[in-house]
């Protein structure tokens, strides 16, 4: 072929300097116009003969590197076009998921009844039996009992109104509080639509009041259940704990009190804390059970003790109850007598009276 | 012709980071205490890298990292870069190919699956991506006929 014709390999050519690359931009056209041919391979059918390009003329060696380069270019905008495409369509979809979250309502007048009006008798037949296994709360001794906004004994709460586990909570706790004092301004509102047990109905502690002779109670929702636009999983943030309560979560929350602290050393939510002698951290119950339920059918059947959610969410609330009979020396002694706050104190390994 | 200046030095200086960064990626599968990395509800290391999605075939995807960096780290030594043996440039290729379409598997994973993502894990697939894009648009040069020849030809030469 003419570029054979005209290029002896061995035409005395001294090796050349490699900087740069490996080869400077003339021995790189130098090379472009050589065949190699007398190198015995090169590497591979193809190394030694130029490149059939359209006719196979000798200029058919920069179309073709040409082609090759649009090829090469087209390869790469394609992959990042498909890459860009994924990140996009995750934006889109996470948008218009995030249209969807249960506004914070007024929590109607029958739930609130149901919930904090639940029959002695109802919490004595479930005690601690629940078809649904229960978590029993981690039981601490020799700490100093709890001081939230100069009132002592206390009970602090730190969760997140997107998060199930609080969800699933949030109905003990509010059962069990309405036994030691009133709660004025519930609200209702569900979990994450998006997140694992999603939409589970609930109540929201942020801006509620719990009025008690006996304990004080500090719910803090430090983020809501609105999505923030075009994220994976982040909410809008709500309310951050004062630092006196930011300092009893860091101590109570750590390995060094908590069995389940988090490896990644943040708080893992729900996490309750009865008078620093009690911690719930994370969901005492699977929130799967209240799946599908509205907060009526959830509140409703808080009478009927052969109910699975009614037993899963008593039973947690009775561990509760025992705990704060504990901080409370046994007041209201109607309530700390009780055999199923008797129960789950013997449980517990705790005196509740 | 067109040539390669800073390709040969760029894809091994990328190679040397995602080796490194696969390493790191390995150790901290099996002992997930020594991840160092942000988590929150977007990014979040640790949920990535224990995923069922960080393992294919039983085989953890940190060390397909290092199965994929340690001969690409071979493949793009400025000396192999040299070379007029095809082969060494077509190989590099696939597996630049290979690299970039394993990055959309995992992105696709940790965006739509495990719904969370792992910074580490990013920036290996950028590195992964950076050098797909290197030895792409640089493969025309290198697989052209007669490409390292006039380096090699003196001593090819000297033989014949």
């Amino acid at each position: 072929m003419a570029d054979k014709k005209q290029n002896p390999v061995t035409g005395g050519n001294k090796p050349k300097p490699t900087g740069n690359g490996g080869e400077s931009a003339k021995d790189k056209s130098r090379a472009a116009s050589r065949p190699v041919a007398a190198k015995g391979g090169g590497g591979g059918k193809g190394g030694n003969t130029p490149r059939p390009g359209k006719g196979g003329t000798p200029s058919a060696g920069p179309k073709g590197s040409r082609t090759g380069a649009y090829i090469a270019w087209g390869a790469v905008a394609l992959v990042i076009v498909v890459i860009a495409g994924l990140f996009i369509f995750n934006a889109t979809k996470s948008k218009t998921q995030d249209a969807t979250f249960t506004a914070v309502t007024p929590a109607p007048v029958q739930v609130v009844k149901d919930v904090t009006t639940i029959p002695m008798s109802t919490w004595d037949k479930v005690g601690v039996t629940s078809q649904a296994p229960v978590a029993k709360p981690t039981v601490l001794s020799g700490q100093p009992p709890m001081t939230v906004n100069h009132k002592s004994p206390a009970m602090l709460y730190y969760g997140a109104e997107y998060c199930p586990y609080c969800a699933a909570e949030r109905w003990a706790m509010t059962a069990a509080l309405a036994r030691f004092g009133t709660w004025s301004n519930l609200q209702i509102t569900a979990s994450s639509h998006t997140d694992v047990d999603p939409a589970t109905h609930t109540f929201s502690f942020h801006g509620v009041t719990f009025d008690s002779p006996y304990i004080t109670f500090k719910g803090i929702e430090q983020y809501t259940n609105q999505p923030v636009g075009g994220s994976t999983g982040q909410y809008t943030h709500l309310q951050d704990p004062t630092k006196e309560e930011a300092a009893i979560l860091a101590k109570y929350s750590s390995s060094k009190f908590n069995p389940n602290a988090s490896t990644s050393g943040g708080i893992s939510f729900p996490f309750v804390n009865i008078n620093n002698a009690a911690l719930i951290s994370g969901a005492s119950y699977d929130p799967q059970i209240l799946a599908g339920q509205s907060w009526t059918d959830i509140s409703g059947g808080l009478s009927d003790p052969t109910n699975p959610t009614t037993q899963a969410i008593l039973a947690t609330g009775n561990y509760m109850s025992a705990a704060i009979c504990q901080a409370t020396h046994g007041q209201p002694g109607k309530v700390c007598t009780s055999s199923g706050v008797q129960a789950a104190a013997k449980a517990l390994g705790i005196s509740a009276s | 012709m067109p040539t390669l200046r800073w390709q040969p030095i760029a894809s091994f200086l990328l190679c040397v980071y995602g080796l490194g960064a696969s390493i790191y990626l390995t150790i901290t599968h099996f002992e997930p205490k020594a991840l160092a990395c942000v988590s929150n509800a977007t990014f979040n290391c640790e949920k990535v890298t224990q995923s069922p999605q960080s393992e294919i075939f039983g085989i953890p995807v940190a060390i397909l990292g290092l199965v994929f960096f340690v001969p690409m780290l071979l493949l793009c030594l400025p000396v192999a870069w040299r070379t007029a043996d095809r082969r060494i440039h077509l190989a590099r290729l696939v597996m630049a190919v290979t690299g970039v379409g394993m990055i959309i598997y995992l992105i696709i994973a940790e965006l739509f699956l495990i719904k969370a993502i792992c910074l580490w894990c990013s920036s290996v697939h950028i590195a992964t991506l950076l050098l797909f894009i290197i030895v792409a648009t640089a493969s025309p040069i290198v697989l052209a006929p007669g490409y390292g020849a006039a380096d090699e030809e003196p001593a090819d030469g000297d033989q014949s």
